[in-house]
């Protein structure tokens, strides 16, 4: 790093402006965090104290960011007794966070169908990400598919948006991706109505499959989720020869690129390293971190 | 001594520092990584030490590397660093010698491997060397080294043939006498002692029956190890009072009453690393709450309090 790097990131006592709750013990958080929603990009994530009797932070992915109101939003299940406080907070509670941090995705718009892939806690950057795309890149029109193994957290509604292609019946979507027009599929494994019945990726070959060679040259992916669900994009990527950007997860302790604790081996010109997923990542070129 | 306006700057085997903090290895990379945070200055530190260096470069330890305990964290890194010619020749560079003094943390897995790295180091900006003879994350060397005294103190002397510059010997809490490591050290040209680094430990994963650590075991920092740290400390300091010898106090500092527990048991500086990993910007607010206790205690110098320690009868 050099001394270009100073002062990027925010320490900011957040606000607790709305805490909802959906099924499966997950949250919607929104933050009013002025600093940390002004500069925001998708990929980005917060370092965020979750309770004062417990000082280590967790990261957590930015699901959108209101810079004009000072808000941000991020979606987290309680998985202990970080995330069990944390969903006690309420309105006007304060809560210290880092923010914001990492390497966003690189969403040029040159390619003109960005297909954005999400798996459980790895949506909310799609949601972000989408966002982005439709306020910069116009003439850009995005797919997103997600997929959860647990209920979505979020009211499931039928698409009105037609993507041509796709199974009959996979018609469940976003409201907050139909209200914006874009296109949104969901998938599962444990039957909900009107998802389709598999993997993220196993929907996202099925629409590839129709397109034809000039239009999957337009294609793009985005992707975040579970690792293992990130092999499979890599490698449906790969196949398809699109190029593809993850992200990663991984424990961390600082967050800032002081501890080492985040890394992983990436594969660059000059043979492997470990990069920090906090501030060479989050988000990586899929090839670089799962060598097809 | 100091000037009576300047109570927190002291002197450090002839290094000045600003105040006695002291940003601790590992946990602020090559010494830049901190001031991507806003209102967040090296200059309002009195030392930082830079990453344990080996001589070849290590990938470190396979994920995860760090996870929360009660009370603080455990962590098996492996000495992950580019190795000590590029430390020298990319990072060193980049810092800014006029903010604070830095300090750099050599690690080896044989006694050549320090002496090289040291004298790599020595031939640097560099404004002091911290031996790391406690790391326990690596399988070689590290911790090798500093449980046994005569190990220790070979260690020492090799790097004392390598530099001139002050050598600071960082402890490790896992041994059976640490007041008689620190002698033999001190008897090979140790000018000051680091004390603790971590203690060792262990997390699992109870769904899966594994180590939570990919390297299975690892060190405990923060404050769950305080009094561990606190006691050592005490220890050491009893080897080192009569000969000049300072102390990085350190293992689970937060509060400015952590600090000067530290002071009080016998260390001229505090060493912080867990903590700004809640608190990034905490030091302003230590070294503030340091100046505050010495003016409500009509001390003019921090360095009055050092070892002032009075043992119960
Ligand atoms: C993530 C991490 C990495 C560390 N790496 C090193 C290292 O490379 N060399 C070393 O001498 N100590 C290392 N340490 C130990 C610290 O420098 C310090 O001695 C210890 O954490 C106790 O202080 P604390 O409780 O304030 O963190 C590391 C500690 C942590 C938490
Ligand atoms: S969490 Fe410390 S370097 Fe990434």
């Amino acid at each position: 790093m050099s001394q270009t790097s100073r002062n990027t990131i925010n320490l900011e006592d957040a606000k607790v402006v709305e805490h909802k709750c959906y099924s499966d013990q997950q949250y919607v958080l929104r933050l009013y965090a002025p600093l940390t929603a002004k500069e925001a990009m998708p990929g980005n994530f917060i370092h965020l104290q979750c309770d004062h009797s417990i000082p280590m932070r967790r990261p957590m992915s930015i699901m959108r960011a209101e810079p004009d109101k000072g808000f941000i939003d991020i979606l987290y299940k309680v998985h202990g007794e970080g995330t069990e406080l944390l969903s006690k907070k309420c309105q006007g509670d304060r809560l210290n966070l880092l923010g914001p941090i990492g390497v966003p995705f690189k969403s040029t718009g040159y390619r003109k169908l960005p297909l954005l892939l999400g798996g459980g806690v790895g949506i909310p950057p799609m949601v972000f990400l989408a966002e982005h795309i439709k306020n910069n890149h116009k003439n850009c029109k995005p797919l997103l598919i997600a997929g959860s193994e647990i209920s979505f957290p979020f009211q499931v509604t039928p698409s009105k948006i037609m993507v041509d292609g796709l199974p009959d019946g996979v018609i469940a979507s976003m409201p907050l991706m139909e209200d914006w027009g874009i296109p949104s599929r969901l998938t599962s494994k444990q039957g909900y109505t009107g998802c389709y019945d598999g993997f993220v990726t196993d929907l996202a070959k099925i629409w590839l499959d129709t397109l034809d060679p000039e239009r999957l040259q337009q294609v793009e992916i985005f992707s975040c989720g579970p690792t293992i669900m990130l092999e499979a994009v890599a490698k449906l990527a790969h196949k398809y020869h699109l190029p593809c950007q993850v992200s990663l997860e991984e424990y961390m302790a600082c967050a800032v690129g002081g501890c080492a604790g985040c890394t992983v081996m990436v594969n660059t010109e000059s043979g492997q390293a470990m990069k920090r997923v906090c501030v060479d990542g989050p988000v990586f070129e899929a090839g670089t971190v799962f060598p097809q | 001594m100091a000037a009576r306006n300047t109570p927190l700057v002291l002197d450090f085997c002839g290094m000045k520092l600003s105040n006695p903090l002291v940003l601790l290895s590992g946990c602020v990379g090559f010494g830049e990584e901190y001031t991507r945070i806003k209102g967040f200055s090296n200059k309002d530190v009195g030392a930082i030490c830079l990453k344990g260096t080996t001589l070849n470069a290590r990938l470190g330890n396979n994920p995860h590397r760090v996870t929360e305990t009660n009370m603080g964290m455990l962590n098996a890194i492996g000495l992950q660093n580019p190795g000590a010619v590029t430390v020298v020749k990319d990072y060193l560079p980049l810092l800014d010698f006029s903010e604070t003094r830095f300090i750099a943390n050599v690690s080896g897995s044989t006694i050549d491997e320090y002496e090289e790295v040291t004298r790599i180091f020595d031939d640097s900006p560099i404004d002091a060397i911290e031996i790391n003879i406690s790391c326990p994350n690596v399988k070689e060397g590290g911790v090798q080294f500093g449980n046994f005294p005569e190990m220790s103190a070979k260690v020492v002397e090799a790097c004392r043939r390598a530099t001139n510059k002050p050598l600071i010997t960082k402890l490790s809490p896992n041994q059976t006498d640490i007041a008689e490591n620190a002698r033999c050290c001190i008897e090979a040209g140790s000018d000051a002692f680091a004390v603790i680094n971590t203690v060792t430990g262990m997390s699992i994963d109870i769904k899966k029956r594994i180590p939570v650590l990919g390297n299975n075991l690892g060190g405990l920092s923060g404050p769950a190890i305080k009094p561990i740290a606190l006691l050592k400390v005490h220890q050491v300091y009893q080897a080192c009072k009569d000969k000049n010898i300072p102390i990085i106090g350190q293992g689970g500092i937060t509060t400015v009453d952590d600090a000067l527990e530290f002071i009080i048991a016998g260390a001229t500086a505090i060493g912080i690393g867990t903590a700004l990993f809640y608190e990034p910007l905490l030091c302003k607010d230590l070294a503030d709450g340091l100046t505050t206790f010495l003016k409500e205690n009509n001390l003019s110098h921090v360095s009055e309090l050092t070892g002032t320690l009075r043992l119960n009868e």
